[in-house]
């Protein structure tokens, strides 16, 4: 009836996802920020620094130049600088840089370029600049910038940290914070799934928790005592109609039938008082039908039960209304498993309940049409259709035919009263047996499942039937 | 004149009850708690009592069983509101001879109260051959025989001629048929019955030959000799 609530839908779980979703943006923004000042401060600086001895050298005299540049390379411990000099052709006279690298340009602006410095195996951001000097030589001066290639590391290092240690537990913990909730809901759903099937006496549980669902639970709660409780008086007031109804019908039948039996057949006025006769006993029969479902929903019912083979009870219904149909030319059919099929339960209300569904079956199905009665072994049980060829039962009626008085718009010209299947619908429950209305290209078919299983299905058999065969009908 | 006790405690019912066995030629004796009925049930001769099963003193199951261990043979109706199986079985079983279901047809109940009757004058359980006019019916071979003619039985068929034989000439209600032949205890419409009679019918009374089988107009049907 409802969807399982998934994992992945819950309040918590997506309450949890947002939130981590939020607070990994939140930190990439931030670190970003930090790279980008930091990288920044970092670039500046060694483009000053840059700059600052390009200046410092362009000041030299140039015939001192090569001792000076040597002077002052020789303590750059860390090997963060290089450099080279070129004469006015381009080749190099001296320093660690043996080519001017492609597209530099001698104008005293430092750019970046990708090199292996001093002979680390891997290229790294190198800064680089060249100059003019007076004799036409071209300086190129150049600095490791590998700390901020250090830096963006670390930091895209700490962001992927960070993500997959938020956001993974994140998720973890959404879902394992959503398995009460969840569990809860469920238990929930099968409760109110119990009271869409009819048990009014269910309720909602409560966890006791007090939180926002068992306010709601015991808001619905108190819902379903009021409905109860007006069931309960509908119910009463039904019942005590049909009851304080049925002295006074009862006195004006027997009226009836004494002016019957002083009334000679020929009179002109026997035919209206024979009328009147059938008329009240209609409404006698339907009271009767009315208390008797009353009395069917008493559950002591139960305490009767006794063993009993089901095949059986439907040879018997099948032999009841076997004349009726040869009356209207129907081809009667049934298809029941050799053997016996022992359940728990009462003979005469289930003769009761399946002849009133055969009844109907033979009334609703036209002259020369089909019923038959075909019972099936299943896993689970047993079940029982019974099927016609009838007008069947429109879609949107098939929940409404179980209810007290229901009279589907086909059946308005045969007689009956719309009772018939409330009382089936009784009988099987106290039974536990559910009945379903099938879904046939033609006709009608209702099944009863027989769950759950059959005490015993003894296949050997006990009796051989003339009609056997599990044959599917067609 | 046949003689009926009535333990009835609601006036207006035992009133009506009163009335159809007045019609029926019956001489009723009324009394409205279940200590006098006994009394009385004890103390005279009646051909039968109705017994209604809740009354305001005592249980009508009391009644009865105590009746039956004081050695009262007399036949009784135990008329009841309860109308399920469980409760009929039990009226039964504590030494009732049929039970009617409140409210019930006053045709139905002196129906039943004629075939209690007759049950009592001809308690002859041993019989194995029934007899009604050129109609027989073997129960030991279970063949039915009209004018020697064998009849082509079933056995559902077989039982109704049984029950309509054992009790020729008294008006059996389509639900007193329904009880005893199938012994279900439920309304399944009059049409029911009479499909399974008007099959019998074709059987038994064959065109030609006087009708056995009689319906009557409102209440059922009986069998017995043409007139």
């Amino acid at each position: 009836m409802h969807a399982n609530p998934h994992p992945w839908r819950s309040t918590t779980t997506r309450l949890l996802a947002i939130y981590g979703v939020f607070f990994s943006a939140w930190a990439i923004v931030l670190l970003s920020l930090i790279y980008w000042e930091t990288s920044q401060y970092l670039t500046e600086e060694t483009e000053h620094l840059l700059g600052e001895r390009a200046e410092y050298f362009a000041s030299i005299d140039p015939g001192r130049l090569r001792e000076r540049l040597e002077s002052t390379y020789e303590f750059d411990l860390l090997h963060l600088n290089a450099y080279g000099l070129f004469n006015a052709k381009g080749e190099p006279v001296a320093g660690n840089i043996h080519a001017i690298p492609a597209g530099l340009e001698p104008d005293g602006h430092g750019r970046v370029y990708r090199e292996r410095f001093n002979g680390s195996e891997t290229p790294a951001s190198t800064r680089i600049l060249a100059i003019r000097l007076r004799n036409g030589y071209e300086l190129v001066l150049a600095r490791n910038a590998a700390l901020i290639d250090r830096l963006h590391q670390l930091i895209s290092r700490a962001i992927a940290w960070g993500l997959s240690l938020t956001v993974f537990p994140g998720l973890l913990g959404g879902l394992v914070l959503s398995i009460r909730p969840r569990r809860r809901i469920r238990s929930l759903q099968a409760a109110s799934d119990r009271i869409v099937t009819g048990d009014l006496h269910q309720r909602l549980p409560l966890s006791g928790r007090g939180d926002e669902l068992d306010n709601l639970a015991s808001v619905v709660n108190r819902m379903l005592d009021k409905v109860e409780r007006l069931m309960f008086e509908v119910k009463n007031v039904c019942d005590n109609l049909a009851h304080d109804l049925r002295t006074p019908l009862t006195h004006l039948r027997a009226q009836l039938y004494r002016l019957q039996q002083q009334t000679a057949a020929e009179d002109i006025r026997a035919a209206t008082i024979d009328q009147a006769v059938a008329e009240t006993d209609d409404l006698l029969a339907r009271f009767a039908a009315l208390l008797r479902i009353s009395e069917l929903k008493d559950e002591h019912r139960r305490a009767g039960f006794k063993r009993l083979d089901l095949i059986e009870v439907l040879h018997q219904v099948y032999e009841l209304y076997e004349p009726l149909a040869e009356e209207k030319s129907i081809s009667f059919k049934r298809f029941f498993p050799n053997g016996s099929l022992q359940i728990q339960g009462d003979r005469h209300l289930l003769i009761e309940a399946f002849s009133n569904l055969v009844g109907n079956a033979i009334k609703f199905t036209p002259v020369s049409g089909e019923v038959a009665i075909q019972v099936l072994i299943e896993s689970a049980g047993a079940r029982v259709d019974v099927t016609d060829n009838g007008p069947g039962i429109a879609p949107d009626q098939r929940e409404a035919i179980f209810q007290r008085f229901f009279r589907g718009d086909q059946s308005r010209s045969t007689p009956g009263f719309g009772l018939g299947l409330s009382i089936v619908e009784a009988i099987l429950r106290l039974h536990d047996f559910q009945i379903q209305v099938g879904n046939p290209p033609i006709g009608a078919c209702l099944t009863v499942l027989c769950w759950p299983a059959p005490l015993a299905y003894d296949s050997a058999g006990i009796v051989a039937q003339e009609q056997t065969v599990g044959l599917a009908l067609s | 004149m046949r003689r009926i006790l009535t333990i009835e405690d609601d006036a207006a019912t035992a009133r009506e009850i009163i009335s159809e066995l007045h019609a029926n030629g019956f001489e009723v004796d009324w009394v409205s708690t279940a200590r006098e009925g006994l009394l009385r049930a004890v103390g005279s001769v009646y051909d039968l009592i109705t017994l209604d099963r809740m009354l305001p003193d005592l249980d009508g199951l009391a009644v009865v069983t105590t009746m039956r261990q004081v050695g009262v043979q007399t036949p009784v109706l135990m008329i009841s509101a309860l109308s399920d199986v469980d409760e009929r079985v039990r009226g039964l079983r504590a030494g009732g001879d049929d039970y009617l279901t409140k409210p019930f047809a006053p045709d139905e109940m002196s129906a039943r109260i004629e075939v209690l009757l007759r049950r009592r004058q001809t308690a002859a359980p041993n019989i194995t051959l029934l007899r009604v006019h050129d109609l027989e019916l073997d129960l030991i071979s279970r063949v039915g025989r009209r004018r020697g003619i064998d009849l082509d039985l079933q056995p559902t068929e077989f039982k109704l001629l049984e029950v309509m034989m054992r009790n020729s000439g008294q008006v059996l209600t389509r639900m007193m048929l329904f009880e005893a032949v199938w012994d279900f205890h439920f309304d399944p419409g009059t049409n029911l019955v009479n499909v399974h009679m008007s099959r019998l019918r074709k059987k038994i009374d064959p065109a030609g030959l006087p009708a056995l089988i009689r319906t009557v107009r409102g209440s059922g049907y009986v069998l017995e000799a043409p007139v």
